[in-house]
């Protein structure tokens, strides 16, 4: 069996993999490995055909590719061994990762430290128990954007569209372009799940009707789908049985929410958060087994891409303070904890003393709503306060510990209505 | 028993009281009744209720329900067609229906000297009722003793071990524990004890509180005794039915794919002729009846219908292998207000072989043989029969659900014996629960059904000298070792492309079962051979891939490879024309 030594091992060579490693080097570290299962870098960014990618971090409109190339460009430049091909199959806790490629056979690294970054994967028509027949046809957008985008087949002709998450609504206009009929988009919540501009650029634009607090009850057809019911539901979110109708179609794609692919994390034996439902992490992105970081929509399901680059430039910083020693205590740990109207917060954990920097902490809203105040506190004192004119729950919100700021109890993280 | 006893029966009823009902009773004690009744449920509940009568030998049942039509398929235009096509093959023996049962004789009777032809209208074998049930094995302690059930069960599950390994599918012997948490539920397992005794159920006992808590740690809470079932094994049921007919196909048993069967040609002294199927006729003199929920139909084609099969559906979810099962046997509890239907025969929690927690399946009567939906009342029926077991299990956790039909008859029996009408056609009908655990047995009995009916006509069956009752077993590249997995990819690379990251199935393992005796064609036929697309995202990643490789390996355009069946597209078109 192959063995590789390593300063740091980068699993996942998606977006946040990619600007972890490059941080990383440039953090000094000298043997620095991406790990990558697909045949190329750049993760699910590489099926990302539709550009509004790099506006915060490039200053231009990029297609997902672009924003992966310019990394990735580096990243061949950077000295950084990239491993692609290559499925790692189990991480343990004392930093060992085995991975299995067709070229290599089996490969043992020995990390100093590890990044995590595998990303998330999207849920399926049995995590929110769409009930009914089990025919072809129904697709998770994400699937159906792998088969269009990368393999050049259209897997229907008329598509319903269930969830209002981002990549249905990217999808919705894809389908359009590519000549598909697209019956309309069905959101179970009560707002949309997916950005604004996208909700005016793929639907609006393309005249695809949006129908909120309505959901697919059923599924119809034997071999192929020939139809799905539609029902409105009611505040428990239970379809009402008679506002169903029936509507043919021979494609219905899933947009309904992503799941952090935390496999690999738990069988490390690193904790997993319940709000986040992945790893949970310190204000480095470090997470509960000492020298295994994790970055990217593991930790979270960020939606920006530039949040996700973000976290893996913090986790490099804190896994190369990490390996300048491994065995430095860490000051006294406190707890962010979510407040009124917050459904998540990441990190979970920071620590005392003075923020040398501004210290980003990510936040979920509960409800949506107009004029709200993110306010982090401490102790009862308010150490920022900012105003944001519309919060909504699938647009990531970030707050800040100012620098300078002294933790010295538990963060709580609120949103306020003003 | 005659036919006005039987209509006083039912009319003094008071379930039946808005029915209309009609009822003849043949010299041979089959009674076929017809008429119209309200709901489903009483046409189901009528035969049920004729079944029991004494001397009553099978029902037919022809009842209606007001206001649910199940159109029968008119296929005289496609008898016609396969008329045309004129005699494809001759057999000695043919056997319709690819499922446990079909599989299980096809193999059994491969070790003779006999052109066997095995039919399945599925694109694969193992489609239907097979894969769609919990895996059990069976003990035989829950069939009623005296019933053929009962005997085939504890025979069928003592056999398993020579099929297991004869055959290398997995196979997990765990046994189980059903527990009582109050008095009333200790009477129940006595009676269950009881039977098993009468059934000859090897090692089962009732143990004390104390050392069912010893033998299952993670019990909790308050314990009145148990009973303890040794032999209960669990397999994946679809993988023993691809064992079974790949060593059936090894050794030149046929198997004709995509093959419905449309009508059986009797010659002048009632004897099978030919079996007329979409792909032509094959002549033959022996039939055996393997279809499942539509056994009933095939005897009707050959004027022999003295059974009616009901479908009951049952619903099954399958959990996330990282939640353990924190039992090393197949643990029951009861809830603490359990109704049992006591013709339903619903499972509650147990496990897969590979690991994954499964509730189910549920029991619900339903008129249509293709009703294969999961509904919400089938899961809550299974998390109602066992989800007391299993305290922290989360429904979110669910990563699939699906459904399959049992193929039950009135007198919830299974029906396997030679036509008393029809000379060489056999039935192995109203096989629902135990069959799985019951097909060796069953197998055998048929075998030697078809001896006996051999020697009869003077042209007994000859043993063959060249069978080969072993099946390689399979790589599976996520049970090895390191060292091996290294090995193995150095040998061939194709195990070192991970193809399911979910489940960890290489492509080398897909690349096998397309080269073995029976080639799967679809992504579905793929998934129950290697587990491609079994895990958590359900193929929302490797579905792609696979029908990459189905398409590569088949020569096929990636739009002719179906998720499963024969009209399970996925792709519908290429996006762009070529050249563009």
């Amino acid at each position: 069996m192959r063995e590789v030594h390593l300063d740091l091992a980068v699993i996942g060579g998606g977006p946040a993999g990619l600007a972890a490693a490059l941080e990383a080097r440039r953090q000094g570290l000298e043997k620095v490995a991406v790990i990558e299962r697909d045949i190329e870098l750049g993760g699910i960014l590489q099926q990302c055909v539709h550009d509004g990618f790099g506006l915060h971090r490039f200053g231009r409109r990029m297609s997902g590719g672009q924003y992966a190339q310019a990394f990735i460009d580096e990243v061949e430049a950077g000295g950084i061994m990239t491993e692609c091909r290559t499925m790692v199959l189990r991480v343990s806790g004392d930093k060992k990762i085995y991975a299995v490629s067709s070229h290599k056979g089996m490969t043992l690294y020995h990390c100093r430290a590890i990044i995590l970054a595998m990303g998330c994967r999207e849920r399926t028509r049995n995590q929110i128990f769409i009930y009914g027949a089990r025919p072809s046809g129904v697709l998770t957008a994400g699937t159906v954007q792998r088969y269009i985008n990368m393999e050049g087949y259209l897997p229907g002709k008329k598509a319903v569209i269930l969830g209002s998450g981002d990549i249905g609504l990217i999808m919705a206009r894809r389908m359009i372009l590519e000549g598909m009929e697209v019956e309309g988009v069905y959101e179970v919540m009560a707002h949309p799940g997916g950005l604004t501009r996208n909700i005016v650029q793929c639907l609006e634009d393309y005249d695809i009707p949006l129908h909120l607090s309505t959901t697919v009850s059923q599924i119809h057809g034997q071999e192929r789908l020939e139809g799905v019911s539609v029902a409105r539901v009611d505040q428990q979110r239970r379809p009402v049985k008679e506002s169903e109708r029936y509507i043919p179609c021979d494609l219905l794609v899933l947009a309904v929410g992503l799941i952090p692919e935390t496999e690999l994390a738990r069988g490390a034996g690193i904790k997993i958060n319940p709000l986040s439902n992945g790893p949970e992490v310190d204000q480095d992105f470090a997470t509960s087994v000492p020298g295994i970081f994790a970055a990217g929509n593991l930790v979270a399901v960020f939606d920006l891409v530039d949040y996700v680059s973000a976290t893996g430039e913090t986790a490099a910083k804190g896994a190369a303070r990490y390996l300048e020693n491994p065995k430095a205590a860490h000051p006294r740990a406190y707890r962010v904890n979510t407040g009124e109207n917050v459904s998540l917060a990441v990190p979970q954990i920071v620590y005392e003393g003075q923020a040398a920097q501004d210290l980003s902490l990510f936040l979920r809203v509960k409800q949506p709503g107009p004029k709200a105040a993110l306010i982090c506190a401490c102790a009862g004192r308010e150490l920022s306060r900012k105003k944001e004119r519309f919060v909504a729950p699938p647009e990531m919100l970030a707050a800040k510990v100012p620098a300078g700021t002294f933790i010295g109890a538990d963060l709580l993280l609120e949103i306020k209505g003003e | 028993m005659d036919r006005e006893s039987i209509l006083k029966l039912v009319g003094n009823d008071g379930r039946f009281a808005a029915c209309q009902v009609e009822c003849s009773l043949s010299p041979d004690g089959i009674a076929t009744v017809w008429g119209a009744a309200d709901t489903w449920r009483q046409v189901v509940d009528i035969g049920h209720l004729v079944a029991r009568q004494p001397d009553i030998v099978n029902v037919v049942n022809r009842l209606r329900a007001r206001g649910i039509e199940i159109a029968p398929q008119d296929k005289s235009g496609a008898i016609a067609a396969a008329r045309r096509l004129g005699v494809r093959a001759e057999a000695d023996i043919v056997i319709i229906g690819g499922g446990i049962c079909g599989c299980a004789i096809a193999r059994a009777l491969a070790r003779y000297q006999a052109r066997i032809i095995l039919l399945e209208k599925n694109s694969d074998i193992s489609e239907e009722t097979t894969k769609a049930n919990n895996g059990y094995i069976h003990a035989g302690h829950r069939a009623a003793p005296g019933t053929l059930k009962a005997k085939l069960n504890v025979e069928g599950n003592a056999m398993y071990d020579q099929w297991h390994e004869e055959l290398n599918f997995p196979f997990l012997r765990c046994g189980q524990l059903n527990v009582a948490r109050t008095e009333k539920d200790m009477r129940a397992l006595e009676k269950n004890h009881a039977d098993g005794i009468a059934n000859k159920v090897p090692g089962i006992r009732l143990v004390s509180a104390q050392e069912a808590k010893e033998l299952e740690p993670a019990l909790e809470g308050e314990i009145v005794g148990a009973l303890l079932v040794p032999s209960l094994a669990v397999v994946e049921p679809y993988s023993v039915c691809i064992a079974l007919a790949e060593n059936a196909v090894s050794n030149g048993v046929d198997l004709w794919l995509n093959c419905e069967v449309l009508a059986i040609d009797l010659d002048s002294s009632s004897r099978t002729e030919a079996v007329v199927t979409e792909k032509g006729l094959i002549k033959t003199g022996w039939v055996i009846n393997c279809a499942g929920i539509y056994a009933d139909e095939i005897a009707a084609m050959v004027d022999d219908q003295f059974f009616s099969l009901h479908p009951r559906r049952g619903g099954i979810a399958i959990f996330d292998k990282q939640v353990k099962p924190p039992y090393k046997r197949s643990v029951s509890v009861p809830a603490p207000a359990e109704q049992k239907d006591e013709e339903s025969k619903g499972g509650g929690f147990s496990f897969t072989p590979d690991g994954n927690i499964l509730a189910g399946p549920s029991a619900l009567e339903v008129p249509d043989k293709e009703d294969k939906r999961v509904e919400a009342q089938d899961i809550d029926y299974a998390y109602s029969r066992g989800a007391a077991a299993y305290p922290g299990l989360r429904r979110q956790d669910i990563i699939a659900m699906y459904s399959g039909v049992r193929a039950a008859d009135y007198k919830e029996d299974f029906i396997i014996a030679m036509s008393g009408k029809i000379d060489g056609f056999i039935n192995v009908a109203g096989i629902q629960s135990p069959g799985l655990a019951a097909a060796p047995a069953i197998a055998r009995m048929v075998e030697v059904i078809v001896k006996e009916s051999r020697a009869g006509q003077n042209n007994p069956l000859r043993l063959r000298t060249d069978f080969n009752p072993h099946r390689e077993k399979p790589v599976e590249f996520r049970h090895l070792s390191l060292e091996e997995q290294d090995r193995l990819i150095r040998r061939n690379p194709a195990y070192g492309r991970i193809v399911c990251r979910c489940e960890q199935i290489s492509e080398g393992e897909i690349l096998d079962t397309i080269r073995s005796p029976i080639t799967p064609t679809t992504v579905d036929a793929v998934k129950r051979r290697v587990r491609a697309g079994m895990g958590r995202c359900q193929g929302g990643f490797c579905q792609p891939k696979v029908v990459e490789i189905l398409a590569r390996e088949l020569g096929r355009e990636w739009t002719e490879i179906n998720l499963k069946g024969r009209h399970a597209y996925i792709l519908a078109r290429k996006s762009r024309e070529e050249g563009l």
